[in-house]
């Protein structure tokens, strides 16, 4: 049997020149000749990523199509194996990476992959991303035709360019062979649908989807174009996304804004006459022929009929179109292979099946075209794995990398998938699972797709009893098929720790769709307690309390945002309910809430997470006020708000226009925030004569101000400054209330000084010690 | 002198001590102790003086670094094998404290060098591994009338005692000249266990540091005793010696000689 040898996606000449440059800027960046950011902005439209953990980095393969060759999965694993951590990782978009690579060794694993004909040129950065097709084009009894070829032959034309790997942002390719959207066309920045129209096979094509933040369902551009023009419109869409792209903000730079900024009809007009130009001046470059595919991959001979047994892999055997044959599919967790099993999985294929492994949107591997009398052995060698394959609970959670590894990330996503999947196997709900897809994404990135999912998770942080709780948002009721593709929605949000809980229960109840979730999420939307057990607090797997305090600026991007938002939309709403209220007393809550959500809004792009209402404020004051980022009367009005809940002050619903120009001014700043978190917005006033105020503490003898100081620091600056006095003197320490008040007046008589007054001053106390000796 | 608000936070919990306070800290800082040798006594006090912010640390010491040393010296790491041990201490004890002036001395001590290096400190460490070294540091520190604390290690027994030379007992008094070669084993013939050198050498700084700041009774006349298998610590009073040759009634040694005894062979071992 013939089993062909050539790679399945043609790597263009350009690609293999750029490979072969890739060493020597290594070298040159390892030298310390190249700056880090220079260097960044090379690597990662090579597909070389950082991840977290410092000085390691992961490799993204484009897999064409989904279709990859025994040899090539052997030399993907060798290189796992040698210079990575040995674990293969298949992603939602059928690439295959390689992780935990120094960077010294990313030019061997290139030439190495280059040797087999693969490459991760592309693979990140503002390029054309993997051009992916259905998991099972040309062996799925569903489809029009194979798309496979139309994918290959897509991908081959951009690759060629330059300028496919310097557009405004990222550009996602998909193909589907029917309307049924395995490969999830509908929500691609350019997805094409197969149909066949007097016999002539063809797509419909949909632009501008997406998922991330602001996710979008594809708008139609055309109703049906001919096989042969797939590339003019892949090149029109190029040209378009190039020219109207918002490169000044990434984070709105996606084909999906300039659809949502010109409008739909605009945009069509736009693609038109892009379209028309492509035409007028006929495609450059070396156009690819479209071949076979997929299907062009002999099936073993000698199908036999005869064994109807059922196999201990049904749940994971598929019918192809072809009679007798069928598709095995492996069910890996959250994408992760051992580098061996990958080996062994391309040598079953070889032997068993059409001599080619697939990836998924799954994040599965599939074995297609294995005769029946096959699937037995298939199944006993994939015993042998030192994974278990069969789904047992397992694989069918889709999860974003999470925030243990990822940037970007706010929750721990693969912590939460591992607690449901051992959640569902205990309660046996698993079972009741069916195929429902659960996915998670840590943020709001969309990794992890969650918003075609049949049951989806966006993780958040929530502020609950003034601490951050690691939640998510859940989402239900996606449908991504052509023409009634719609986007899951959001039904409520719930801690993370009870998320388990929450599907065991709703699987146990059939409440998989949308009106049945959002009834039993409400019973798991409470966030009003009081108390909440302290491991709420916690992510899974994590030892510390959840927290965004650390990521620094540029590492932090969408999640930062996000934070920063919760505080300005409670700001906000809290000023909306004081214009409400007419009772003074409600107001005056409603105005103090708005004043601390405001001060506390912007806080954490200087890596703080202040809990108490004074060390909000004295934060506020510092990093804002000070600087003048912030007009200096905001301290008034801080002040003011102080004495109110000191009780110093009656009412401070009189505050209420300040507190709206305050809330309005934070609110932009933080729009006006960079990728980098500073501001672009112009500075309020003149810059404050900060120092001033300790100055004057200084020279006030016997007077040392340590509010805003934690204990033990502040009895430790007491003592050197009693030490300055004579015996006899006193000393007047200014402290806030709280610990301080407590601990320094008791550590000094513990010591043998005479304490002689603790009084209250309005928003703080002042201790007034003699020293003794 | 007043301190940084780095220096106020690093050194927050002495200043929290009563008996320490920011005046004891400022003590600390303005204080200079000299460590004669850099071996198994040397570096645990060569690493708590620094920590503490003893502001002049001088460390004398002829030897390099030796694979052997590695079990109890803990100033000294893998990496420093064969670098002279005043600068591998010099090194760790800068990186715990930029705030310590550190003085080295790559040379032995011996009689024709000794007072001149320890004049001008305020305390010195006997850290040394010999008994005829031990006689030279406590002769010297005599005549210099410098505070010091003596100390020895030998398998899992310990000894320590503080002299204020001319006032309390030394260590002439309680043993009057080396003993004659051979009659006690070195470190690398009986052993020593490692740990042992961190308890006696920590102590020795606990010595340096109360004598620094005035506080805390010091173990002047008392010979402290620890041994490890038992866990027991005894004190021994030690009155002064009358007859003691070199604080006596009528002193016979009037100047520094190097005295002739074997040499602790553990680092005569490598050669």
């Amino acid at each position: 049997m013939c089993k062909v040898k050539q790679p399945i996606l043609r790597i263009p000449e350009s690609v293999k020149k750029d490979t072969f440059a890739y060493r020597s800027r290594v070298e040159k960046f390892v030298q310390g000749q190249t700056s880090a950011v220079a260097f960044r902005a090379y690597r990662v439209p090579m597909g070389v990523y950082e991840q977290r953990a410092a000085g390691k980095y992961m490799v993204r393969i484009r897999i064409g199509a989904g279709l990859v060759l025994p040899y090539q999965l052997e030399r993907i694993a060798q290189l796992s194996k040698t210079y990575g951590n040995g674990i293969v990782h298949v992603t939602t978009r059928q690439d295959i990476q390689i992780h935990e690579v120094n960077i010294e060794d990313t030019p061997d694993v290139l030439e190495g992959l280059l040797e087999v004909g693969l490459s991760p040129r592309g693979g990140g950065g503002n390029t054309v991303r993997n051009v992916t097709a259905c998991p099972r084009a040309g062996v799925c009894p569903k489809e029009e035709f194979d798309v496979s070829p139309y994918a290959l032959a897509a991908a081959e034309y951009l690759l060629q360019f330059k300028n496919s790997y310097n557009l405004p942002r990222k550009y996602k390719i998909v193909f589907s062979g029917c309307s049924a959207d395995c490969a999830f066309a509908s929500v691609a920045d350019l997805g094409f649908f197969a149909h066949q129209k007097d016999g002539v096979k063809g797509f419909a094509v949909y632009a501008g989807g997406g998922l991330g933040s602001n996710p979008a369902v594809g708008l139609k551009i055309e109703d049906f174009i001919t096989d042969n023009e797939i590339l003019e419109v892949a090149e029109a869409i190029k040209r378009l996304f190039d020219k109207y792209g918002d490169r000044s903000n990434k984070h709105k730079a996606r084909l999906r804004y300039v659809v949502a900024r010109v409008g739909t009809q605009e945009f069509i007009k736009l693609y038109k006459i892009e379209r028309q130009e492509v035409r007028n001046q006929g495609l450059r470059g070396d156009i690819p022929k479209v071949r076979a595919g997929a299907s062009k991959f002999e099936v073993p001979r000698s199908v036999v009929d005869s064994d109807n047994s059922r196999s201990p892999l049904r749940h994971n055997v598929l019918a192809e179109k072809t009679e007798g044959l069928f598709t095995v599919m492996l069910r890996l967790n959250l994408g992760d292979i051992p580098a061996d099993d990958l080996i062994k999985t391309g040598q079953t294929a070889e032997k068993f099946g059409q001599g080619l492994v697939r990836t998924s949107q799954l994040q599965n591997l599939l074995i297609t075209s294995v005769p029946r009398q096959n699937i037995e052995k298939v199944r006993s060698t994939l015993e042998g794995l030192s994974i278990d394959v069969t789904g047992n609970g397992r694989g069918k959670i889709v999860t974003c990398t999470g925030a243990a590894t990822c940037k970007l990330g706010l929750c721990l996503s693969r912590g939460l998938a591992d607690a449901i999947s051992d959640k569902l196997n205990q309660s046996k709900a698993s079972r009741q699972q069916g195929e429902t897809i659960i996915r998670i994404s840590g943020c709001p990135n969309s990794c992890g797709h969650h918003y075609i999912a049949d049951i989806g998770f966006q993780g958040r942080a929530k502020r609950v009893n003034g601490r951050l709780m690691p939640c998510y948002d859940v989402l239900a009721g996606a449908q991504t098929t052509e023409r009634t593709a719609h986007l899951a929605e959001r039904v409520g949000s719930v801690p993370a720790k009870k998320i388990p809980d929450l599907l065991a229960e709703a699987f146990a109840a059939g409440a998989i769709k949308k009106e049945q979730l959002k009834g039993l999420v409400e019973r798991y939307d409470d966030f009003s307690s009081p108390e909440f057990p302290d491991e709420y607090y916690y992510d899974f797997g994590a030892t510390e309390p959840f927290s965004l305090a650390g990521r620094g600026p540029g590492e932090c991007g969408a999640g930062v945002m996000d934070v920063i938002k919760l505080d300005v939309d409670q700001a906000k709403e809290a000023i909306r309910a004081a214009h409400k209220t007419q009772a003074a007393k409600d107001k005056s809550e409603s105005v103090y809430e708005a004043i601390i959500a405001a001060a506390r809004a912007l806080l954490v792009i200087f890596g703080l997470e202040p809990k108490k209402d004074r060390e909000i404020f004295a934060a506020f004051s510092k990093h804002l006020i000070e600087p003048a980022w912030v007009k200096p009367q905001a301290q008034q009005l801080l002040d003011n708000a102080i004495d109110w809940r000191m009780g110093d002050r009656n009412s401070i619903d009189d505050l209420l226009p300040q507190v709206e120009d305050l809330a309005k001014r934070v609110e932009e700043l933080f729009l006006s925030l960079d990728a980098n978190l500073k501001f672009k917005a112009k500075p309020a006033a003149q810059k404050a004569n900060a120092g001033v105020p300790e100055d004057k503490a200084q020279t006030q003898k016997h007077t040392v101000d340590l509010r805003g100081v934690a204990c033990p620091l502040n009895f430790v600056k007491a003592k050197i400054e009693l030490e300055k006095i004579d015996a006899g003197e006193i000393l007047e320490v200014l402290l806030d209330d709280g610990e301080p008040t407590k601990n320094v007046p008791e550590s000094f008589t513990h010591q043998g000084q005479e304490v002689i007054e603790v009084k209250n001053v309005g928003d703080h106390f002042c201790v007034k010690v003699r020293r003794k000796k | 002198m007043e301190l940084t608000e780095q220096q106020i936070q690093r050194y927050s919990r002495h200043i929290i001590l009563e008996q320490v306070g920011g005046t004891g800290q400022e003590k600390l800082l303005s204080s200079k102790v000299l460590i004669v040798g850099a071996g198994g006594l040397g570096a645990p006090a060569a690493l708590y003086l620094a920590a503490a912010g003893v502001g002049t640390i001088g460390i004398i010491d002829a030897d390099k670094v030796d694979l052997t040393n590695l079990q109890r010296q803990i100033i000294h790491h893998t990496g420093d094998v064969g670098v002279e041990k005043v600068a591998s201490a010099e090194a760790k004890m800068r990186a715990i404290n930029p705030d310590v002036k550190v003085k080295t001395y790559h040379q032995r001590a011996k009689a024709d060098n000794i007072r001149e290096v320890i004049r001008g400190y305020d305390f010195v460490i006997d850290g040394t591994d010999n008994f005829p070294a031990k006689f030279l540091v406590n002769d010297a520190c005599y005549f210099e009338k410098i505070a010091f604390s003596h100390a020895g290690i030998l398998r899992f027994d310990g000894q320590l005692i503080t002299v204020l030379p001319g006032q309390t007992t030394c260590y002439r008094c309680i043993f009057h000249a080396p003993p004659p070669a051979d009659a006690v084993p070195s470190c690398s013939q009986a052993g020593v266990l490692g740990v042992l050198a961190g308890v006696v050498g920590s102590l020795q700084a606990t010595e340096a540091i109360k004598y620094l700041l005035g506080i805390g009774d010091l173990l002047t006349g008392t010979l402290l005793t620890y041994n490890a298998l038992t866990m027991e610590f005894r004190k021994v009073r030690l009155k002064r010696n009358p007859e003691c040759r070199l604080c006596g009634e009528n002193p016979q040694i009037t100047e520094l000689k190097d005295e002739e005894q074997i040499v602790c062979d553990l680092k005569d071992c490598k050669r």
